[in-house]
């Protein structure tokens, strides 16, 4: 079990609490993890070599954890029409995702919830796993709420 | 001394200004293989993980000060949270302050409790993160 869903979307003009965002799936590769540390001048060795990673108690190669946080936020911003409704996103990096060296990489699952309706944001909660274990924690994003009849 | 609570409060910065430029944006949008149109353009929006790009030059400080005697190589990020009252655009130069705000202590694992304020040049407030990063000491 997966703990994903399948709903008829429901748009944010139209959400709830509990309104269930559509489920997001992608991998992780370990050229995914070069090219975001030189976009972001992250250049952590724990995230390029594995012996760093070992000597540093990790299984091995671990994917930055805002990476992690940048591909899971794209399950909020692609549902809420752009980038800019985001005011505040926290996370804890509860468990490292380990990316293999091979040609599949590291598979993530993202479901994102809505929490809380509020006047003008939402509380959008995401479950970020990788093989039914959890990557991050206490996912939480706050977005605003879009004006009906906007663009 | 090394890194202690002593070192609570205190304030790190303000880094040069940083330009967030359209080039970058479009960059840092494709390594997370987002095609948002927000992302492309002139008048291009940063995606939010992006303030990480600048908050960690923040960072860069604490490992760069000999008194502290940390090393990026040693540290994982535990926690992150950032709070936005604009979001990242092209053409804004930003700069950002890092303020101490725990020290806590465990074996060979310190616990750093860090804020990091990002400012536009005329002083506006435009992000603030909030991050946990534990260090491992080096075995003696």
């Amino acid at each position: 079990m997966t703990g994903i869903v399948s709903a008829p979307v429901v748009g944010p003009l139209e959400a709830s609490a509990g309104t269930l965002l559509p489920p997001l799936r992608l991998t992780v590769s370990r050229d995914d993890l070069v090219r975001y540390a030189g976009a972001s001048t992250d250049f952590n060795p724990i995230h390029h070599s594995d012996r760093r990673a070992l000597a540093l108690g990790l299984p091995g190669v671990v994917a930055h954890g805002l990476l992690t946080m940048g591909l899971a936020l794209r399950a909020v911003t692609d549902w809420v029409g752009g980038p800019t409704a985001v005011r505040s996103y926290s996370a804890r990096f509860v468990r490292p995702l380990v990316v293999p060296d091979d040609d599949r990489g590291a598979e993530l699952v993202v479901q994102g919830r809505v929490a809380e309706e509020l006047a003008d944001r939402f509380v959008v909660v995401l479950d970020v796993t990788c093989q039914d274990q959890p990557v991050l924690g206490r996912v939480k994003v706050e977005v605003d709420r879009p004006v009906e009849g906007a663009a | 001394m090394p890194i202690s609570p002593d070192h609570i409060g205190r304030v790190f910065g303000p880094t040069a200004a940083y330009e967030v430029t359209a080039v970058k944006i479009a960059e840092f949008a494709r390594a997370l293989g987002d095609d948002n149109p927000a992302y492309r353009g002139d008048q291009a929006v940063a995606p939010p993980t992006f303030a990480a790009v600048i908050a960690a030059q923040a960072w860069d400080q604490l490992w760069a000060d000999p008194e502290l005697d940390l090393t990026l190589a040693r540290v994982i990020h535990a926690d992150q949270a950032f709070q936005f009252v604009h979001p990242l655009r092209a053409g804004q130069r930003v700069q950002a302050s890092l303020t101490i705000d725990g020290v806590r202590q465990r074996g060979p694992l310190t616990h750093l409790g860090l804020t990091v304020e990002l400012r536009d040049q005329t002083g506006q407030l435009l992000a603030s993160s909030a991050s946990t990063l534990i260090h491992r000491q080096e075995e003696a």
